[in-house]
């Protein structure tokens, strides 16, 4: 049977056991009847569990109880023994009692004397206790006691005669007569005590048959109690059990299946008790389970839905900017050429008056195509559209490029710009064309933004850090302005906008393909001394994405 | 020595004009195409000696109009310089993957144009 004193090295090899037990349960059809029967007695775990205990209970107080009416009876019956035993005694008491009497008798015959004669008196006076005995014992040989007494009686008579016969000294004479007549009451008497002590000695050994035979019953009739009292408590033991065991089973294998995603199963168990109770729970909470799946599986097909329709639109959306971006430039392309080819003469020399307003139209010209290019830029990346190109790049040749395509600017407006890139800066990785547009930005800015002084670019190598400076001496910018310079449309003041042009567009689009290079970007400044703008990128960036 | 013929494939017909005006005063011949499939046939008959080719252009893509002229064993020495409207990334790329000899980006300024033009095929 399976314990709980087995070695806990073997909880593998019990669990088999456990699971075997449960076949058995399962398949072996009056044992699974009673099992689901008492599961489906509608009473509390509580109140079965006494239950069970008290029926163990009283199964062993009936154990005890038949052990000590054993135990009573065998005591009774040593008694009787000994009754028996002491009535044998007595009888044979008796017996020896006789034989020393029909000595002194023949003795008293033989030496004529009165002393043998006062010796058959207290040896008779035994003999009757001893009978007396016997008879006060309620023996059963009632007759053959008086038959005893009777010739016991003559018997005394004859030593009576003798005794007369010796004191008239006449003894010599009467010793044949007394002789023989003694001599036939003595047989008569030994053969009567002798059946006397015989039916004793066989009522002894009768009732010692008895008692073995009773012994023998008692403690058959004992074991298989006890037997039955053990396998009725293991039974019982074993049938709650296994009412609590087989609910408890099929509530793992259900929250197995519940934990592997398998919502809407449904357990079914017999019990009407807490176990029961807890199974509609489950039940309950199942179908709650199943419901709230099938809810989120509905709502990740319209998310999924819904994604795909947004994924198309903004494939779409993506679609139409590089269309507007084509359809904007093609027309700006016509403008900004013929209007170049007009100024550099390609159709004869161009009339004075006319140089100054064809040098507007293609000012404003390349501003609003720097605008058309921002907008679509920041669209771009807006929609998640903006990819890196990396590659590896000089940052001599990024500052270079900014460097001369401000150059003439900067001259414009006298001021010294000037640039400082260590000779010993490593060959960096990432998108060169997006870091060249976002010093451009910031380079062009400054100069901008800076009626007298100079801007100055500069590049340091940090740790693995490449470092962009761009600094001036113009206006500078309030200290709370200073976190907004880098939302989109951002000027301090729209005045600016007119007299200095831009877009507003330029830093935010930075910090943008900053960002994307996963580095930061940020600003000093002092009102009325200039600012200065740093840009930090990885000097190799390792993937591209915000 | 024969005349240094330029083909230049392009929708929009001011930016042809452009094109034409510019190469007007030069002593290279133009030719025009007006979409893909018309800038493949014309390349096959004439063999110019350079094409410029714009990218988004009706009928067939001028990168696939660039790929067709590479793999024809008569067009593949032919430089081209790809033409476009600089809006999506990986442009530059994708000229070059097509088989492209440079690439331009739009709007470009006639003076560079010249200058490329020159480049791949200096004037007589």
């Amino acid at each position: 049977m399976h314990s709980s004193f087995e070695n806990p090295l073997s909880v593998e090899r019990q669990k088999i056991e456990l699971e075997q037990l449960a076949a058995v349960v399962q398949s072996g059809t009056p044992l699974r009847k009673l099992v689901h029967w008492v599961a489906g007695i509608r009473a509390s775990v509580h109140t079965k569990l006494l239950a069970g205990f008290l029926v163990v209970t009283l199964i062993f107080i009936a154990m005890a109880g038949v052990s000590l009416q054993t135990i009573v009876s065998t005591t009774r019956q040593a008694r009787l023994l000994d009754e028996a035993h002491e009535q044998v005694s007595w009888a044979q008491q008796s017996e020896q009692a006789l034989a020393r009497q029909m000595h002194f008798t023949d003795l008293a015959l033989l030496s004529q004397d009165e002393v043998a004669i006062a010796k058959i008196l207290r040896e008779n006076n035994r003999f009757n206790d001893m009978l007396a005995k016997l008879e006060a014992a309620g023996i059963t040989e009632q007759s053959l006691v008086e038959q005893i007494r009777s010739s016991q009686d003559e018997a005394m008579a004859v030593v009576a005669d003798i005794a007369n016969a010796i004191r008239d000294g006449k003894i010599g004479g009467a010793t044949g007569e007394l002789l023989h007549r003694q001599q036939r009451l003595d047989d008569e008497i030994s053969t009567r005590v002798g059946r006397l002590v015989e039916a004793q000695r066989s009522r002894m050994t009768r009732l010692r048959d008895s008692v073995a035979a009773a012994n023998r019953k008692s403690l058959i009739l004992t074991s298989v109690f006890a037997v039955t009292a053990v396998v009725l408590a293991l039974l019982c033991g074993f049938v709650i059990s296994w009412s609590f065991i087989l609910p408890v089973r099929e509530a793992q294998t259900f929250l197995d299946q519940v934990a592997a995603g398998n919502f809407g199963g449904r357990i079914s168990v017999p019990n009407r008790d807490e176990l029961g109770v807890l199974a509609d729970r489950m039940n309950h909470m199942s179908e709650e389970l199943q419901r709230f799946d099938t809810e989120q599986r509905r709502a990740a097909a319209e998310l999924g839905r819904l994604n795909d329709q947004l994924a198309q639109t903004s494939k779409a959306k993506s679609e139409f900017l590089a269309n507007m971006s084509h359809e904007l430039r093609t027309p700006m392309n016509a403008i900004l050429g013929f209007t170049e080819m007009l100024l550099d003469g390609l159709y004869g020399d161009v009339p004075a008056a006319l140089k100054e307003p064809l040098t507007d139209i293609q000012v404003n010209g390349r501003h609003l195509l720097r605008l058309i290019n921002d907008v679509l830029d920041l669209s771009k990346i807006e929609a998640g559209r903006m990819e890196l190109a990396l590659g590896e790049y000089s940052v001599r040749e990024v500052v270079d490029i900014v460097q001369v395509s401000l150059r003439s600017l900067a001259a414009e407006k006298g001021l010294e710009f000037a640039t400082s890139v260590p000779d010993d800066l490593p060959v960096a990785y990432g998108d060169n064309r997006r870091l060249t547009q976002c010093l451009m930005n910031l380079a062009g800015n400054a100069i901008k933004f800076t009626k007298q002084g100079r801007v100055e670019i500069g590049v340091e190598l940090a740790g693995n850090e490449l470092i962009y400076r761009v600094s001036d001496t113009g206006m500078g910018i309030p200290k709370d302005e200073l976190e907004n310079v880098f939302a989109e449309f951002r000027q301090i003041d729209a005045t600016i906008t007119r007299e200095f042009g831009g877009t507003g567009l330029g830093l935010s689009i930075t910090k943008r393909f900053v960002e994307m290079h996963d580095g930061r970007i940020w600003v000093e400044s002092e009102i009325g001394k200039g600012c200065t703008f740093f840009f930090a990128v990885p000097l190799r960036t390792k993937h591209e994405g915000i | 020595m024969s005349e240094q013929t330029i083909l230049y494939v392009e929708d929009n017909e001011y930016n042809r004009k452009i094109v034409r005006q510019l190469l007007d005063r030069t002593s290279y011949r133009l030719i025009e195409a007006a979409d893909g499939e018309a800038g493949v046939a014309l390349a096959q008959e004439k063999l110019p000696n350079l094409i410029l080719m714009d990218v988004q252009l009706p009928k067939m893509s001028g990168l696939d109009a660039t790929r067709v002229l590479k793999t024809d064993a008569r067009t593949s020495h032919i430089p081209i310089i790809v033409i476009t409207s600089f809006a999506l990334s990986g442009d530059r790329e994708k000229a070059a993957e097509a088989g492209a000899s440079s690439y331009l980006a739009k709007p470009y300024s006639p003076r560079e144009l010249l200058a490329l033009v020159r480049q791949y095929l200096p004037e007589t």
